[in-house]
């Protein structure tokens, strides 16, 4: 035993022991959330091995549009081909290493890097390199491929060599909840990059529960109900409680009977693609997320005529979460950025057919999700200091508002031990 | 046509070699008309000889044309391998003095001062295991005479002949072209036409030998010894674009054919548009907006051709339209593009486009 651990490097040692220390049912001890060591071995194994949601299709719409990915410390190219494909690459050139495009999105003939002009095309080909000599062979120098899957819509990749095999599972299980809101053949109406100065962790398991909905989001409780995400029952809700599942019954029932698949599936925590999906009641007159309840966009998206449809949510180990509804989509990706700095992307999707002005506005259709999020980035940002202080250790979880949470903890630590065993 | 001049004796021994000292004239005996504005004249020593020279060398002609003696270098079209006659391939040309008198006066059976021959433009010379042969117009006379020869030989030489003309209805010798193509296992031919000529049923390439076709026609060109022949214009074309290919020139060898079809075919030579400045006949204005500079472009260059012509650097990497490097937003006016793939539709329909493969066809206004 001591003779392997010398072999060792120090990150895994320190993974190992805090992995080994894990308490079941508790949050996660501090260095999960301030280390720089863990963050590398989130990266390396979280971040390195599993699918990552990072992007729509409508973000790609036409060949030759490109959108870059960054996180940790990779960057990645998506690029639609004239094959109306969608290929990832590593964002770096072949030639010294350049990276590739820096803006965040653009459209492209070819790939061509600023440095010496190497010009790759949207397979990754090399087909132009100049002052090379005679004797140079292109063939090998292609740019580096990712694996890209596209879920009806959701763009995800994966890093690894050997992507895991059950993201099959999740398209087969998930493509028919999805599909028929038409992902791609909707337009990014919005898209708001926010900064939280937390840990990535802290920001997925504050996503994970709405213990803090009620006293944090007026906006957001205005279309959620509070009891979609685990209550404890007393006397005083009893009532309420029970009307919200009579309400998830029967518009369950309504929504089967429509062909859109609403039953909860959880594999959060028994998965290497972990995710979970439910079609929640929306309240009020049960459309949209928006301030009144009411759709953001008068043109619905795909053939739906009832804009009562509630809010189909899907969420994704270890980085993303959604809401689709009739009338717009909103998708969630969180990127680390170091240890103690996180990106969340929202993007907002309508019908590509929806005239800004005329059908929906920005203002109305980004409302309750800017305000959540900047009270969420607060939450998470104050929950970074507090751990920071060294006052801090690990504390119980509800058994009624953080199941959801102990899934995405029991997740990453049955994640990491199997990869640094 | 009269019967044969000269009938030689195939059971005597071998005639003796040709001597221009004491074989002061030839005699045509066949003329025959290869296009309606190409003739070969064939000419037979007087009595039994053997024609010994290289392919590619040239014959002296000493002629008396009203009443002034003008001596015209002509190639030998015909094949030391057929060693009893010579010929060889004029084309009538406009103002052409010799070649004109030559068209309008030759006749079988009349004498022609010679001298010869000589010249060392010959592959025999320096023999490789592969060629590229240029030839444009009539300057295919000398590359026919190798070509001819290694066919007579049975060389199973790599070749890969290009003849470069100004319409289907120009084209020389395109028969025994593909005769020999169909012969010889490695020999390739390739036509360009600068034009159509309606009605044919012509397949070759149309346009004008520039980089692109050529290593489209011979992708291994760098590795073949190039021979060239043809108007000046064409010849400085082809030096110029293997030379921006980084060939290896010394093995490139090129040879005029005849003093005064190369003056005058220069004014409608198949040329590389890089070159034949002097040649175009419209040329636009084109103004860099910020720079406040114009310079002038004809429309058979490339608007990059034209700046780099005119001393700017404007940023270019790839020249084919494939990087975009050199993408720029046209604020007016209108060019013909040729890209491969540096730009999308849209961006075209918004205003950008790629000099290094845009023809102007009217004055321009770029945002440069
Ligand atoms: S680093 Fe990309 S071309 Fe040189
Ligand atoms: S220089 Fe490459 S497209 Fe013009
Ligand atoms: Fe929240």
């Amino acid at each position: 035993m001591t003779t392997t651990n010398a072999t060792l490097s120090a990150q895994t040692l320190l993974t190992r022991e805090l992995l080994a220390r894990r308490r079941p049912g508790y949050s996660l001890e501090a260095p999960f959330y301030l280390s720089e060591t863990i963050l590398q071995t989130d990266m390396e194994h979280i971040f390195g091995k599993h699918w990552i949601f990072v992007a729509v299709e409508p973000q790609v719409p036409e060949a030759g549009d490109y959108i870059t990915v960054d996180f940790g410390t990779n960057s990645i190219l998506i690029v639609r081909d004239d094959d109306m494909n969608i290929q990832a690459f590593h964002n770096v050139c072949r030639h010294r290493g350049s990276r590739l495009c820096a803006s965040q999105q653009g459209v492209v003939g070819n790939i061509v890097c600023p440095y010496h002009q190497w010009t790759y095309d949207l397979t990754g080909k090399l087909i132009h390199a100049k002052h090379m000599g005679d004797d140079f062979d292109p063939s090998g120098l292609g740019l580096k491929p990712v694996h890209i899957r596209n879920m009806a819509g959701l763009l995800f990749i994966c890093l690894a060599e050997n992507p895991p095999e059950d993201f099959e599972q999740m398209a087969a299980e998930m493509t028919p909840y999805i599909a028929p809101h038409q992902l791609s053949q909707c337009k990014v109406a919005a898209q708001i990059d926010i900064v939280e100065d937390c840990n990535w962790k802290l920001t997925m398991e504050n996503n994970r529960e709405c213990y803090h909905c009620m006293s944090n989001h007026p906006e957001l409780t205005i279309s959620l109900y509070e009891y979609g995400f685990g209550y404890q029952p007393n006397e005083d809700n009893k009532a309420d409680l029970q009307r919200f599942q009579d309400i998830m019954a029967a518009n369950h029932e309504r929504w089967e009977g429509m062909g859109l698949p609403s039953a909860e599936i959880d594999t959060l925590d028994d998965r290497i693609t972990g995710f979970r999906t439910q079609r929640l009641p929306i309240d009020r007159s049960g459309q949209s997320q928006t301030m009144n309840a009411e759709v953001a966009s008068k043109k619905l998206l795909a053939d739906f005529v009832d804009p009562a449809l509630g809010g189909l949510s899907f969420w994704t180990q270890p980085n993303s979460w959604h809401h689709f509804m009739s009338d717009h989509i909103v998708s969630f990706t969180v990127l680390p950025i170091s240890a103690t700095k996180t990106l969340v992307r929202t993007t907002w999707c309508v019908h590509k057919d929806a005239v800004e002005g005329v059908d929906y506005t920005k203002e109305n259709l980004t409302a309750v999700w800017n305000a959540t999020n900047d009270q969420d980035r607060r939450l998470v940002e104050e929950s970074q200091i507090g751990i920071s202080t060294g006052a801090y250790q690990p504390g119980p979880y509800s058994p009624f508002t953080e199941g959801l949470v102990e899934k995405f903890c029991n997740w990453y630590v049955n994640r990491l031990s199997v990869l640094t065993r | 046509m009269p019967t044969p001049f000269y009938a030689p004796d195939f059971a005597a021994p071998v005639s003796s070699p040709w001597n221009s000292d004491q074989d002061e004239t030839l005699r045509c005996v066949h003329i025959r008309q290869e296009t309606h504005d190409v003739k070969t004249f064939v000419l037979a020593a007087n009595g039994p000889r053997n024609f010994r020279y290289l392919p590619g060398q040239f014959l002296t002609l000493e002629l008396e044309i009203g009443g002034e003696k003008i001596n015209r270098c002509y190639t030998l079209s015909s094949t030391p391998t057929r060693p009893d006659l010579v010929s060889i391939t004029v084309k009538r040309v406009p103002g052409g003095t010799v070649s004109n008198w030559l068209h309008d006066n030759v006749r079988v059976g009349m004498e022609l001062g010679a001298m010869g021959p000589s010249g060392e433009f010959s592959c025999f010379k320096s023999p490789a295991k592969s060629y590229l042969f240029l030839s444009g117009g009539s300057g295919v006379t000398p590359l026919m005479s190798m070509a001819r020869a290694l066919h007579d030989l049975g060389s199973d030489a790599d070749i890969v002949f290009v003849h470069c003309a100004r319409t289907p209805a120009d084209v020389l010798f395109a028969e025994e072209l593909t005769l020999m193509a169909r012969n010889m296992p490695h020999f390739r031919i390739a036509l360009v036409c600068e034009q159509h000529t309606p009605g044919s049923n012509y397949a070759g390439h149309l346009g004008r030998l520039d980089a692109a076709r050529l290593a489209h026609i011979a992708p291994d060109f760098m590795q073949r010894d190039v021979y060239t022949c043809g108007p000046a214009p064409f010849m400085a074309a082809v030096r110029g674009l293997l030379a921006g290919a980084g060939f290896d020139m010394p093995r490139y060898r090129e040879e005029s054919f005849s003093f005064e079809t190369l003056v005058a075919d220069a004014a409608h030579a198949p040329v590389n548009p890089e070159v034949a400045v002097e040649n175009t006949e419209i040329t636009y204005k084109i103004d860099l907006q910020k720079m406040g500079k114009s310079f002038t472009c004809p429309s058979d260059q490339t608007v990059l051709q034209a700046s780099v012509a005119a001393g700017f650097r404007l940023p270019s990497s790839c020249s084919g339209g494939a990087c975009g490097t050199c993408k720029t937003k046209k604020i007016s006016g209108t060019v013909e593009m040729k890209h491969a793939g540096g730009i999308r539709q849209r961006e075209i329909d918004q205003g950008w486009f790629l000099p290094c493969c845009s023809k102007p066809t009217s004055d321009i206004v770029m945002d440069r």
